[in-house]
């Protein structure tokens, strides 16, 4: 069942998942954690900790980008403007929302109490831990991807509005999830080695390139595509998920970096002061 | 490839030459997936990026390189950097693994993606057999430079460790 032509450029323009009441809501509440973000981190500042201003830029970015790709109006024929917003919304929005270190800035600042004991407690789950294992993480997030455009769900999605937003609130938090999953920053319960988290990310940018590739040669099943808003949007999601992706695996290896330098340090300290004991200055 | 690395490592530091190597293959063959992916598909238009014929396990397989190229390519210089650090790099291996990882791309990418996946083409609407030719001589000549480099490579470490 392929709908009209006419009927396609009507349903594209609250296509978008996002558009529409819950893209407004999605933005009111993505600027609200912004506000709170920014409003937490000075108090921390205020109190005498150090919180570094990037994570303040990080997490304002993420929340920008987040609210302009679920309300404003995205450039290219409908299915490319759909790519460029699943690109923000499911990728570049949730990396820069997790390198700012949420749920840390939220521990420190909150008051001790059954708020921050309940988080605590939830952080620490067993089922959060499950959901942070990084293949799950994958499965649920390119697994869902797959679902939503070659099965039917995408047609229907254009159709329900209600289905609509429950497909962008999946995409964003599956997002969030792989995202958290791979990049490891917050405290959680189990830590996974950078095997595991690379092995995810491999799996993942792997399903998302080949899922890429059928679209530019078939679109969604029940949406009519022009050919070249097809191919357009298809090579987005391509170059695009491989930009975040490189950031992504970006993260993995400058925390890899820095937890061996740590570990040489420790090693070789002896030796280093045997090497440097005929040098002038440098001794501590 | 600075003229700070081929000074031999300051003493205390052992150059591990293998993992030079490897690391330096690793991006061989991220640059030149990165340059194929750039100058012919992006610039030059002669590949295709998606061939209607590409069957679906050559479209997996592809992928999958795709992505490991990209990871490669950045775990790669991470791990250059850490061989830097540790003042653990032979310039003289690093050089060669260079060469020999462009050159086994190259050739992987010309018989297996090329020929065997038919996941596209070097060029459409031409007589590709000269183009295919050109394209795994290029990788045979990268390989010739990476192994000549590798027996130099290889003959001045093992020098002064005979002579000490």
């Amino acid at each position: 069942m392929i709908p009209p032509r006419s009927d396609l450029a009507a349903v594209s323009a609250h296509a978008h998942p996002g558009g529409g009441a819950f893209g407004a809501v999605l933005a009111l509440a993505a600027t609200a954690a912004v506000v709170a973000y920014v409003a937490a981190a000075v108090r921390l500042r205020r109190r005498g900790d150090a919180w570094p201003r990037p994570r303040d830029a990080s997490f304002a970015a993420g929340g920008a980008g987040l609210a302009y790709a679920s309300t404003a109006p995205l450039p290219g024929g409908p299915f490319t403007a759909h790519m460029a917003q699943h690109l923000v919304v499911a990728m570049a929005a949730p990396l820069l929302l997790v390198l700012a270190r949420p749920l840390t800035l939220v521990l420190r600042t909150l008051p001790p109490g059954p708020v921050r004991r309940g988080l605590l407690a939830a952080a620490h789950s067993r089922p959060a831990a499950w959901l942070l294992f990084p293949p799950l993480a994958a499965v649920l997030d390119v697994g869902g991807l797959w679902l939503l455009y070659r099965t039917g769900l995408s047609a229907a999605a254009r159709h329900d509005p209600l289905l609509g937003a429950a497909v962008h609130a999946h995409v964003l938090a599956a997002g969030l999830l792989f995202t958290a999953a791979v990049c490891q920053l917050d405290p959680v319960r189990r830590r996974w080695s950078v095997r595991w988290r690379g092995a995810a990310l491999l799996a993942a940018g792997a399903g998302h390139a080949v899922l890429a590739k059928t679209l530019y040669a078939a679109p969604p099943p029940g949406t009519a595509v022009a050919a070249a808003d097809l191919h357009a949007g298809a090579r987005l999601m391509y170059y695009g998920g491989d930009l975040v992706e490189a950031a992504l695996a970006a993260v993995i290896a400058a925390r890899w970096y820095a937890a061996t330098g740590r570990a040489h340090r420790r090693r070789g300290r002896p030796a280093a002061l045997f090497r440097r004991a005929d040098a002038p200055s440098s001794l501590p | 490839m600075t003229s700070e690395q081929d000074r031999p490592a300051p003493s205390g530091a052992r150059p591990e030459t293998r993992r030079s190597l490897a690391v330096c293959a690793l991006i061989g063959a991220a640059v030149m997936a990165a340059v194929d992916e750039i100058v012919f598909h992006q610039v030059l238009h002669w590949h295709h990026f998606y061939d209607r014929s590409t069957p679906g396990v050559a479209l997996l397989s592809d992928g999958l390189l795709h992505t490991a190229e990209l990871l490669g390519l950045v775990a790669g210089f991470f791990l250059l950097a850490d061989l830097r650090r540790r003042r653990a790099l032979s310039a003289a291996h690093a050089r060669a693994g260079f060469f020999l990882g462009a050159g086994l791309f190259q050739l992987f990418d010309g018989v297996v993606d090329h020929k065997l996946l038919r996941l596209h083409q070097v060029r459409y609407g031409v007589d590709v057999t000269p183009y295919d030719w050109a394209w795994n001589l290029a990788a045979l000549a990268l390989l010739a430079v990476g192994a000549v480099l590798a027996v130099r490579a290889r003959r001045r470490t093992r020098l002064p460790a005979a002579a000490r």
